[in-house]
């Protein structure tokens, strides 16, 4: 299941059919009077199911592609096309109900909302993805059973452990089940053990569940569960052969 | 329930995060309440003077459709007779009216002398329907009637003796009875009546033969015919008006008095509003991360509005709510400053009761709220516009202040500029004043963030010096969270300032009355009558008194002043009389005049009015003013205008021998006398005082004594706006306090990475009053050109379209110091808690709490 990957050129990353696909991708930012640039003509196809771990060093770009993908932010150029809708033709508004219907999020610090209890946060994606029917909050429950929290439903996020943070936002990234989930550093702010039962939960669920991913990430160890990795550096992508010694 | 309760998640995430900062959410309701409540108060208390005025009116007036009144202040009773005999007008009663007091009450009653029998259309409680015993009621002895609820608060019954005091004489009335309401409303308004018979009245007012008026009750088809055979009747100079043109012009007397009160009220709510703007940002600024979180989930930008904008609804709901309670309560005791001020200037009113009218209810909530949405809109507009990127950063929000910084003033100067341009539209009326006024707050306040950073670079090393390192953070915190305190400074900043500009407004006014005092003031001793109106010298002093004084030993010289209302062509004015000759011009300051005016005053047609009359009537040197005298209307033309502080309303003053060739009235008002040469002023008054014993009772006040009675009535009816200072300096504290507390307790985590570091508990405390402490300093200092700048607008703007008056400009050192002073008690007073909370607290906690 681990063991597709070859080295291929950013070219290869294209298909014309792919569930995602970002075309010639870029992006700078402004510091002062300079232009940095951060994505420069990147390219990548993400077949629907695949999980893509997208390594690289702080700085490199890797929460800037996310935002990109996710519709937070817009590219200089380029092309954004999620299950065969261009995100960089629409305005901010659709892009953002783009995002709340076919986006989960996980971020590395897992920005639960405070005010709201763990089955709310669950549950908040699903009202505002407009989910009426009257089994949301089974749904809700179903998937808090599925991080193994259930029991924890009314607790607030500062009563959680951060381990427990983490696996109340896999539920909320899942519950309103999106086309793609996108993990920031989703183990950076927890310890070994926790991280690696967090990465195992969250594998095991967006296999189960059939969805495509993509991990955020500078830990190499992460790598073990992705169908592909890929690594950005100087503004483009470059495909990494991961063997079990850099996993291990 | 559960599902109800997730039906909107954002709402019950927001109301949690309310609920959650107890401090910050009480703090704004509070803030609008105490807005909301100073405008409801002077709103109530407002209308209930109106209320009492119109009900009392609508009492003595009766049914009365038409007025018959004299050219000066009475009318023969004669003209009654022949409109009753030879115009056979049936539906006609005589009345005779003044004002005194019963001994044993402290307010003063209205007097009213009517004819029993004549009484039956006009006024129910007076005729003899009503149950009036006409053999005790004319007896020919005095004898009155009072309402019942006055007659147990007296403990009089039927029989008893009453000693009322009219124009300083007492005399003894017998109670003969009751007067009997129709309902509750005439009732109240009866409770400040004592009903006399007519010939009593005139003993008592010392008119014999004379009437105040004539009331009538004309059909309306058969209006015009029985005005023309009325008219025919009447001897030269009378009036006839309709009965609600009265009241129609006592309303437009205090409408400039009611103006400015409810001015100074919506400035309390102008603070009020920079609190919840404050507040609101404050609140938006704390949730940037969760707003950030909210819209990376896929919250829209119209969402996050709504959701802030409906939080503001329900502190603006909740402290409307509390601000009618609190307002309520407030003008229970505000009504009666209000009824003070208003005997005081205007005319003679009890009010018994608040009265709480739906419509002062409806505005208020109107204002509480709408003042909440709009100061909570930008905020919210702010909230939902940030970029979700960005928003997830924390420091975003500092760096983006930190550019616009330049931008922002030069928006604040235009918009000040535009603010100042607005004055200079002539005539743009008291609403342009208030509108120009706030531009030039709102323009001031958006220069706030460069002057605070402008203030910190000469504060740093000075407190480098001071407090040391930690000096140094302190002021560098200010700096750095500009997003955050700039908006608290700026509230500071307005709300201060209005203490100030009312202070330096009042101080001005009462400056500019004292100088004008002294000089108004030349004679060494005065007599007057107690007047039931302080401002209004209608009271007559008796002829056999001012001969007796004149001629006391020591006096060497005398003039004596007339006071009368009398019509003219721009309604009842008062007119004064006085007997001074080319001297005068040392007594009186003249604003301009037309040449050799002293010289001619006395032997032209020709009058001074005051200066706010000029302003109220707009008339100017040269023009005519019409007098209706005992002669018939007579045109006068005005060559000089004075300075006058005294009334409001603006008097006009014609020498005494003119006075005298159109008005058979020779009363005297007031008594000026000089003392001889060596003569002590003291011992003149003492002297007086005990010539004039067993005679009127009479006011003889040395030229001292007067200036202080004056300058104590002034005070008195500046109370109100004294008392709306108070609220404004309330409101600022309670500002101060909330802007300043809410933003250190924010700092928890900061301030736990601090004690982690090392900081001691002892440094944390110094660190966080040094901190509030110099944002209370700048502020202070900023409050004071702002506060300068309002109470020109004040009383340049304000109080000249108001009242015509031209103010001194005079600042009080002491009431900057005080704005100064308020702002930095308040600052170190908002640091104690966060501080002390922090330092006692396990920095561990704080900096797992996330």
């Amino acid at each position: 299941m681990f063991g597709r990957h070859t080295t291929k050129n950013e070219n290869e990353f294209m298909a014309q059919d792919a569930h995602i696909q970002l075309k010639d991708l870029t992006k700078s930012y402004k510091e002062g009077d300079k232009s940095r640039s951060v994505l420069d003509e990147l390219n990548l196809s993400v077949e629907e199911g695949e999980m893509i771990v997208l390594l690289g060093r702080s700085g490199s770009g890797k929460s800037t592609l996310l935002n990109l993908v996710s519709g937070i932010d817009k590219p200089d150029s380029g092309e954004v096309s999620i299950g065969g809708t261009d995100l960089s033709d629409m305005n901010e508004k659709d892009r953002t109900l783009f995002r709340r219907k076919h986006i989960g999020f996980v971020f590395q610090s897992f920005n639960l909302i405070p005010t709201l209890t763990a089955l709310e946060n669950v549950l908040l994606p699903l009202k505002l993805k407009g989910e009426t029917d009257g089994d949301i909050i089974e749904k809700a429950q179903r998937y808090l059973d599925e991080v193994e929290l259930g029991d924890r439903g009314d607790s607030y996020p500062d009563r959680l452990s951060g381990g427990e943070q983490q696996r109340v936002a896999i539920a909320r990234a899942l519950a309103h089940e999106p086309m793609l989930i996108l993990a920031d550093e989703p183990t950076g702010n927890l310890d070994y053990e926790t991280g690696r039962t967090i990465l195992d939960m969250l594998n095991s669920l967006v296999r189960q569940n059939g969805r495509t991913m993509i991990i955020a990430t500078h830990d190499q160890d992460i790598c073990q569960i992705a169908d592909r990795v890929v690594e950005l550096k100087g503004g483009k992508l470059h495909n990494v052969e991961h063997s079990a010694a850099a996993v291990e | 329930m559960r599902d109800k309760k997730s039906k909107n998640l954002l709402w019950l995430s927001s109301i949690r995060f309310l609920l959650r900062h107890p401090w910050h959410f009480a703090l704004s309701i509070l803030g609008v309440a105490l807005g909301v409540s100073v405008v409801v108060s002077i709103d109530l208390s407002n209308n209930s003077a109106k209320k009492a005025f119109a009900l009392s009116t609508e009492a003595v007036t009766g049914k009365a459709t038409h007025q018959i009144k004299g050219a000066a202040e009475n009318l023969d009773e004669d003209v009654y007779i022949k409109l009753r005999i030879e115009g056979k007008i049936r539906k006609s009663a005589p009345v005779v009216k003044g004002y005194g007091r019963i001994s044993g009450m402290n307010k003063t009653f209205q007097i009213l002398g009517v004819d029993p029998l004549a009484e039956a259309p006009f006024r129910d409680f007076a005729s003899q329907q009503s149950g009036i015993e006409l053999g005790d009621f004319i007896t020919g002895k005095n004898t009155g009637l009072i309402a019942q609820p006055v007659a147990e608060q007296l403990q009089l019954s039927l029989g008893d003796t009453m000693i009322v005091s009219v124009g300083g004489r007492a005399q003894n009335i017998l109670l003969s009875g009751v007067i009997k309401a129709g309902n509750d409303r005439s009732r109240r308004a009866l409770e400040n009546i004592l009903l006399v018979d007519i010939s009593t009245a005139q003993r008592m007012f010392n008119m014999q033969g004379q009437l105040s008026r004539i009331d009538l009750i004309l059909p309306d088809r058969r209006e015009e015919a029985l005005l023309s055979r009325i008219k025919g009747l009447l001897p030269q100079g009378t009036l006839i008006t309709r009965s609600d043109s009265r009241s129609e012009t006592v309303a437009q007397m205090s409408r400039a008095f009611e103006f400015n009160l409810q001015a100074l009220s919506m400035l309390a709510l102008l603070v009020g509003m920079f609190l919840i703007y404050n507040t609101m940002t404050f609140s938006v600024v704390q949730r940037r991360q969760l707003i950030g979180r909210l819209r990376a989930l896929g919250t829209t930008k119209n969402e996050i509005l709504t959701i802030i904008l409906k939080e503001a609804l329900l502190i603006g709901f909740l402290g409307t709510l509390l601000g009618i309670i609190a307002g309520i309560f407030m003008a229970q005791g505000l009504v009666k400053l209000v009824t003070q001020s208003i005997n005081d200037l205007y005319f003679v009113l009890s009010v018994q009761e608040l009265s709480i009218g739906l419509f002062p209810l409806a505005k208020a909530a109107v204002l509480g709220i709408g003042a909440t949405i709009i100061a909570a809109f930008w905020p919210a507009r702010e909230a939902s516009k940030a970029e979700v990127s960005t928003v997830l950063r924390r420091s975003s929000n500092e760096s983006k202040i930190t550019r616009r910084l330049l931008p922002l003033a030069g928006y604040g100067l235009i918009i000040g500029l535009v603010g100042g341009t607005l004055l200079l539209i002539p005539n743009g009326g008291i609403a342009a004043g208030y509108i120009s006024l706030l531009f030039m707050i709102v323009g001031f306040s958006m220069m706030i963030p460069l002057l605070i950073v402008g203030m910190a670079t000469v504060f740093r090393p000075l407190m480098g010096k001071l407090n040391g390192i930690i000096g140094k953070m302190s002021v560098r915190g200010v700096v750095t969270e500009l997003s955050r305190t700039s908006v608290a400074i700026a509230a500071l900043v307005v709300a201060v300032a209005a203490t100030v500009g009312v202070g330096v407004m009042v101080d001005s006014f009462r400056g500019t009355v004292v100088s004008w005092l002294e000089a108004q003031l030349q004679a060494d001793v005065y007599v007057q009558p107690p007047s039931a109106v302080s401002r209004k010298a209608d009271a007559k002093l008796e002829p056999k008194l001012v001969e007796l004084l004149k001629e006391t030993e020591g006096v060497s010289r005398w003039h004596t002043v007339r006071s009368v209302d009398v019509q003219t062509n721009y309604g009842t004015d008062q007119l004064v009389a006085i007997e001074q000759g080319v001297e005068a011009q040392e007594t009186y300051q003249l604003k301009e005049s037309l040449e050799n005016f002293w010289q001619r005053y006395m032997v032209e047609d020709i009058v001074m009015v005051s200066e706010a009359y000029a302003y109220r009537h707009n008339v100017s040197l040269g023009d005519s003013l019409f007098i209706t005298t005992d002669r018939g209307r007579q045109a006068f033309t005005i060559e000089a205008i004075n300075f006058d502080y005294a009334s409001d309303i603006g008097t006009i003053t014609m020498h005494r021998d003119i006075y005298k060739q159109y008005f058979d009235d020779r009363a005297i008002s007031g008594l000026a006398l000089y003392a001889m040469d060596g003569m002590s002023v003291d011992r003149l008054v003492e002297r007086l005082r005990n010539r004039a014993q067993g005679q009127q009772e009479v006011f003889i006040r040395s030229n001292k004594g007067l200036r202080e009675a004056s300058i104590a009535i002034f005070d008195r009816t500046f109370t109100v706006t004294i008392v709306l200072r108070m609220l404004a300096i309330i409101v600022a504290f309670i500002g101060i306090l909330s802007a300043l507390m809410a933003l250190q307790l924010e700092r928890s985590r900061e301030l736990a990475v601090l004690r982690a570091n090392g900081m001691t508990p002892g440094q944390l405390w110094n660190y966080v009053i040094s901190q509030t402490g110099i944002m209370g300093i700048m502020a202070g200092i900023l409050s004071v050109p702002l506060g300068i700048l309002m109470a020109y607008i004040l009383v340049y703007v304000i109080n000249l379209r108001s009242f015509g008056w031209t103010l001194q400009f005079m600042i009080d050192p002491q009431v900057l110091l005080q704005a100064v002073g308020l702002a930095i008690v308040a600052a170190l007073l908002a640091g104690l808690y966060p501080s002390r909370k922090m330092a006692q607290a396990n920095p561990a906690d704080a900096l797992r709490n996330d």
